[in-house]
């Protein structure tokens, strides 16, 4: 239990521990310290998922270590918003994982501050990866993250569901009413037995997504809003006739369901989001077949969509084992094998000799396929964005989710995330 | 010092031993010291220190990474401002003033039923004390929130009854009784206290109200309630205070996001997040220092108020 008094003891004894620590860490050599197969240094490694992903991770790590009897990996995971708030308490303390699974919403935070290990000084190979990707793990020169793999925002969909409901397979060329009257649909027809999906404009990189359909960029490049309030009210008002209705999803659910998703668990029929969630949705839903289609556009031949590193990986800037958690790193993201055990359930593999060794079957095809279907569509990934991207997605989510509650209207919604967003763009200028 | 000369002067007259105690009063309070000593290093280095500096961080805008600027009272003034930390003191404040009450009334029934001499009352008292051990631990949340969910027993049980309220942790409207049933539930160590308070009042004063004829409720009220009081006052305080401080069960219930649509953002939970999440260090220490102000103004009330309704035995009234 956290009480006030332990909150600030670990305050306190954090900010001790890494004066410490910054005091030992000068004067150690470039590749750290090393080990030997009798004597083999541990490194511990860290990152987000589920069960499905924590399995693969465990044989990739047995993996690793059977071919590198000098390193001991020791492997530790929680869910998505539960691993932020540890990494902040671990950095407070200077006591951050030596290598972690990082995702892109967070690398300014983090790299900006000298939290993380520039990658270029130490071993790791980046030949076999596309070049416009590098550079969305970079941040003025410095190379913070390794992208593991790419993914893209899709529209799932369970077609035994559909198939039940007598609903056509949707083709994926709609626009934002067609969507709509197609989440009506299935709500109708299901008698709300079934949600349409769940309301996607309370996800960040879907309005991110719309805003390009529209021309327009989150952000702009000194870090500042790119977007109007009346792009967001716009963008809050396209799902305002279906909240509340069997369309989608409601927030009661959908709040109860957390952490597994709506999807998930098997109460909406489809629902928008990465395309590499599919081998995570396969295992909680237990559906036999989910399939992938691009997301709604007003404009058909701007859809929008752009690979992004589906995650990172990275190093902590303290650590002893440079060129340990280099070894690893550099395992994670290119060896075949490794492509092998995850299949695409990180996203597709960024490494060309990681893609080329894994071979795709069945669903892991279909978002291989889907990637490369939408290929003329992509433009380029986006920078790492501002610092503090992170807590201005979750605001997001959690405003529009009042807005499903019927606590806040459009224009008090917008007011919220803008009063927040200029808040915490003022606080880290 | 201005007691040195009578005491040079007793010494004159008594003789030798006064010195000798004194020294020996001293090598007793170095060796009471030397004892305590652990204690004091950990209260030094772990309560005092961590709290100065987090009073030192709440005039600062420090998020954990750079160092800590200064900016006098700002934290302090932006937070009347802040939406979220009204809602959470909203939501804090209906939690003490509906909770507190009705646990310790539940736990006052309780000893007062565990007071009388019946078979199998060992039982009954670990029955009942049982849930505030095991009450504030994350699996006891987890079960709480599997209970008040969607077709849970407690769903279940009401539809029995032809109540549909649905799932309570996705209804804002219905979270705030869960946590006080939460709490409720825990009555456990106020009523253990309440129960030793119980057994020292003398019987013979019941025994002489009932002989004047008096009824039980004029018996609670006029020989229970007084001789309870400072029991009663004192887990009052506590539990007031512990009321505020509230995290771990609404961080376990809510995902640590303090919903839906904010009905569970505890002052605590508010407080992590906006240390932990937001990287707000020193406007979460600004949080943390008007929490301990608000609770000793708090208490200094209690202590005010009691003299009113607190009686100690061997008080003159």
């Amino acid at each position: 239990m956290i009480n006030r008094r332990h909150f600030l003891t670990t305050v306190a004894v954090g900010t001790a521990s890494a004066a410490a620590l910054a005091a030992c860490g000068t004067g150690s050599n470039n590749a750290g310290k090393t080990g030997s197969a009798e004597n083999p240094v541990t490194i511990n490694y860290t990152w987000w998922g589920n069960d499905d992903r924590a399995e693969r991770t465990r044989k990739a790590i047995a993996l690793f270590e059977s071919k590198n009897p000098d390193i001991k990996v020791n492997g530790n995971f929680t869910d998505f918003a539960g691993y932020w708030q540890k990494r902040a308490t671990e950095a407070a303390g200077g006591g951050l994982p030596d290598v972690m699974q990082w995702d892109l919403s967070y690398l300014r935070d983090y790299g900006q501050r000298n939290q993380l290990l520039d990658l270029a000084t130490v071993n790791i190979n980046t030949d076999a990866f596309e070049k416009s990707l590098l550079p969305s793990g970079q941040i003025k020169g410095k190379t913070y993250g390794i992208p593991t793999s790419t993914n893209a925002f899709a529209v799932y969909y369970d077609p035994a569901k559909l198939a039940s409901l007598g609903i056509a397979e949707p083709t994926g060329k709609w626009t934002y009413d067609e969507y709509n009257a197609f989440l009506t649909e299935v709500g109708t027809k299901s008698n709300g037995a079934l949600f349409g999906g769940t309301d996607y404009t309370g996800v960040w990189w879907m309005f991110n997504i719309w805003l390009r359909q529209n021309n327009i960029e989150a952000f702009t490049e000194d870090g500042k809003l790119g977007f109007t309030r009346d792009d967001l009210k716009k963008w809050w008002n396209l799902t305002a006739e279906l909240r509340g209705t069997p369309a989608i999803a409601s927030e009661e659910r959908v709040t109860q369901l957390a952490p597994k998703s709506a999807f998930g668990s098997n109460v909406t029929a489809t629902e928008v989001t990465w395309d590499n969630f599919m081998a995570g949705y396969l295992a909680d839903s237990g559906a036999k077949e989910l399939k992938l289609v691009p997301v709604p556009s007003d404009d058909p031949d701007n859809l929008g969509l752009f690979l992004k590193p589906s995650m990172l990986m990275v190093a902590s800037a303290k650590t002893q084992y440079k060129d340990a958690a280099a070894r690893f790193i550099d395992f994670m993201v290119n060896d075949p094998e490794v492509g092998q055990i995850f299949k695409t359930s990180r996203g597709v593999p960024a490494s060309k000799t990681q893609r080329d060794g894994t071979t795709f079957e069945g669903t892991d095809k279909l978002v291989v396929d889907y990637e490369k279907s939408i290929e003329q569509y992509l433009k380029d990934a986006p920078e790492p964005p501002i610092v503090g991207f992170g807590t201005l997605e979750a605001s997001f989510k959690r405003i529009s989710s009042d807005l499903n509650y019927g606590k806040l209207d459009i224009n008090g919604a917008t007011d919220a995330w803008f009063k927040e967003a200029e808040d915490l763009i003022k606080q880290n200028a | 010092m201005t007691q040195s000369p009578t005491l040079s002067r007793r010494s004159t007259t008594s003789a030798s031993p006064q010195p000798r105690k004194s020294r020996r009063r001293g090598a007793d309070a170095r060796a009471g010291y030397t004892f305590l000593l652990p204690w004091l290093l950990g209260f030094i280095a772990l309560t005092v220190g961590p709290m100065i500096s987090s009073l030192y961080l709440s005039f600062t805008n420090y998020n954990l990474f750079e160092a800590p600027k200064w900016i006098g009272l700002d934290n302090y003034t932006t937070l009347f401002q802040d939406e979220r930390f009204l809602q959470s003191v909203g939501v804090t404040v209906n939690y003490v003033i509906f909770g507190t009450p009705l646990k310790l009334a539940a736990a006052l029934a309780v000893a007062m039923l565990l007071n009388s001499k019946r078979r199998g009352q060992g039982f009954y008292r670990s029955a009942f004390y049982a849930p505030s051990l095991i009450g504030a631990s994350v699996s006891i949340a987890i079960v709480w929130k599997a209970m008040f969910g969607d077709n849970g027993p407690v769903d279940q049980g009401l539809s029995i009854f032809g109540i549909n309220l649905g799932g309570w942790v996705g209804n804002p409207a219905m979270t705030m009784p869960m946590f006080i049933l939460l709490t409720v539930w825990q009555f456990g160590a106020p009523m253990v206290i309440f129960l030793a308070g119980l057994k020292q009042i003398p019987n013979e004063l019941y025994e002489a109200a009932s002989m004047d004829g008096a009824g039980p409720v004029r018996k609670f009220f006029n020989i229970t309630w007084p001789m309870l009081s400072p029991v009663i006052f004192f887990n009052l305080l506590m539990e007031t205070i512990h009321a505020f401080q509230i995290f771990a069960s609404a961080y376990i219930i809510s995902n640590g996001e303090g919903g839906p649509a904010g009905s569970t953002l505890f002052y605590t939970l508010y407080l992590y997040l906006r240390g932990f999440s937001d990287f707000r260090m020193g406007y979460a220490s600004a949080m943390a220092w008007l929490l301990v102000i608000v609770v000793g103004i708090i208490t200094l009330i209690f202590f005010r108020t009691s003299k009113s309704w607190v009686h100690y035995s061997g008080d003159s009234r």
